[in-house]
């Protein structure tokens, strides 16, 4: 330890620069490998999600990127009619969110409705941390039973009300907490599997037949943009299209689960796989660069490593030396990744932005933990080919030569 | 080019590290003109385009290291011409002529090919006077080796 800190401190620490040079080389290989593990990870879990709503016989709508919706022309009973039509031909999956209520709560967080209905709900299976699963046969004009987020349960515990003034069935309605959510529930875009929203905040809100008649255009016509029709054949799909082309003047193509694949195979593969090539790419040109300033290091310093090594510091001692040098400059660098992580995480709860509000040690969620693990092992590869490299520098000059520069 | 502090590999090395910079600053506003459909890719990509600035900054940093060791190794070199006649001055207007000689010809290389891919001439520009002020910055370092 004392040879260490002496060799830290009068060899690297007097030549400073070289130093930051590598923790800044080092900083941009693990914000580039962290992003792009990132990346990988949320797509992945993006994808995960879609296995449960994307199966045999399951079609999932999407409307046609050259349809665009006129509100004026798209009349209520044109969206009631389509409902009507699914209604009686189809068992479907239907979701719904983004639509933002204020609810007091003591985090002050603009609270987020998301409304799915059985089939969409027993396809996902929440976890719940507190109380019990939803109840889709209700009364709508009494209380609603809700699940709330996590965000919300220290408000509002399970057995509580919450009173909601407007609504999409145009009166305030009453919903009652039935359960609490298991923290960091999320749902990932079916279009952008690496995005997701957070539950956290969130209430989840059962709507069945009767409700979704009595609901105002916006829920309706949201709903349908994302629904899944289950267990059905393609003419009768073909049928459901011609049915809302005539009733709202839309083109929706509804997908299978083949098509959705292929898709995904062709689209998220083929851009994880110019991900991966471009991240290994920069790593190599950065750890390139990290050699070179290691060598520059050993040229600099080569006759104080030189003058240890003749009275009596061994190869093996000065390779753990490097490596704990190594090693402390790859945490200065853990730690500022870690920073610019729980900065951006934390800054979601300053600014209130309620769909993506995470739990855990500043906001820092599994997938970041992931991240920054997947990181420091690139960071003991970039380490091990950086530290050796300037062993085979210092061992291909004599002892007797490096004392005399 | 016979009093330059500067070898051939040297020349290289500078030269290396000025391209390096140029090309990511080139290679950013690249990317900037890319159509780009993939919603995963752009989410990707943005993390680093918000930052271009910053990073290629960062990167300058190679930079200086260069002028460091570079100056660093040169320190008996300036001690010796200096006692055989030369003058501290004089050392360094060469040392400074030749870093913006470089600078120079890697601009020209950059703006050659900004005029190509239809880019703003300007775009590169700023690496100019961040460059600029290094070599300012690394002259110190000769005067410092004028008592060796």
């Amino acid at each position: 330890m004392k040879i260490f800190k002496y060799i830290v401190s009068k060899i690297f620490l007097r030549k400073a620069i070289l130093g930051i040079g590598m923790v800044l080389l080092l900083c941009m290989a693990n914000y580039i490998t962290f992003t792009a593990v990132r990346s990988i990870l949320s797509t992945f879990q993006g994808y995960q999600e879609t296995r449960y709503i994307n199966q045999e016989g399951f079609y999932i709508a999407n409307l046609d990127p050259d349809s665009h919706i006129e509100m004026n022309t798209v009349r209520e009973n044109g969206t009631q009619a389509v409902y009507d039509y699914i209604n009686n031909n189809f068992n479907y999956a239907f979701y719904a969110d983004g639509f933002i209520v204020s609810v007091p709560n003591i985090d002050d967080m603009e609270i987020s409705l998301v409304y799915m209905n059985k089939e969409y709900y027993k396809l996902n299976q929440f976890e719940l941390l507190q109380g019990t699963d939803l109840e889709f046969d209700y009364q709508f004009d009494k209380e609603i039973p809700v699940l709330i987020g996590k965000g919300l349960s220290k408000t509002y515990p399970v057995g509580s009300t919450i009173e909601i003034e407007e609504s999409v069935l145009g009166r305030p309605i009453t919903l009652k907490v039935q359960g609490i959510l298991k923290q960091n529930a999320h749902h990932s875009n079916y279009y952008a599997l690496n995005s997701k929203i957070y539950y956290n905040f969130s209430v989840l809100f059962p709507v069945n037949e009767e409700f979704i008649n009595h609901a105002n255009i916006d829920l309706q016509l949201n709903g349908l943009m994302d629904i899944t029709i289950l267990q059905t054949t393609k003419e009768e799909i073909s049928n459901l299209s011609e049915v809302i082309k005539d009733n709202l003047g839309l083109k929706f193509n509804f997908f299978s689960q083949k098509e959705n694949y292929n898709y995904i195979n062709k689209y998220y593969f083929h851009t994880l796989k110019i991900i991966s090539i471009t991240t290994i790419i920069l790593l190599i040109v950065i750890t390139c660069l990290s050699i070179w300033n290691a060598l520059v290091s050993v040229r600099l310093m080569l006759k104080d490593f030189t003058i240890n090594l003749l009275v009596g510091l061994s190869y093996s001692k000065l390779k753990k030396i490097f490596y704990g040098y190594f090693g402390i400059l790859s945490f200065i660098d853990l730690a500022v990744i870690f920073i610019i992580t729980a900065f951006n995480r934390y800054g979601c709860w300053l600014r209130k932005d309620a769909t993506f509000a995470t739990y855990g040690l500043f906001g820092l969620i599994g997938m970041d933990w992931l991240a920054l693990l997947l990181v420091a092992a690139s960071d003991i590869i970039i380490g091990m080919i950086v530290v050796e490299s300037m062993l085979w520098k210092i061992k291909k000059i004599p002892i007797s030569l490096g004392v005399l520069q | 080019m016979k009093k330059s502090l500067f070898r051939l590999t040297d020349m290289l090395e500078l030269s290396i590290a000025y391209i390096f910079c140029f090309f990511l600053n080139l290679l950013f506003d690249y990317v900037k003109t890319l159509d780009l459909d993939a919603y995963l890719l752009k989410a990707f990509l943005k993390n680093f385009i918000d930052y271009q600035s910053l990073i290629v900054l960062l990167f300058t940093f190679v930079v200086i290291v260069f002028h460091y060791q570079m100056l660093y190794r040169k320190n008996l070199e300036i001690f010796c011409r200096i006692l055989v006649g030369d003058t501290v001055f004089n050392i360094t207007i060469r040392y400074i002529l030749d870093c913006l000689t470089i600078l120079i010809f890697v601009y020209l290389l950059s703006a050659f090919i900004n005029v190509h891919l239809n880019f703003n001439l300007t775009g590169n520009f700023y690496l100019v006077l961040i460059f600029i002020t290094y070599i300012l910055i690394s002259v110190r370092q000769v005067r410092k080796y004028e008592n060796f």
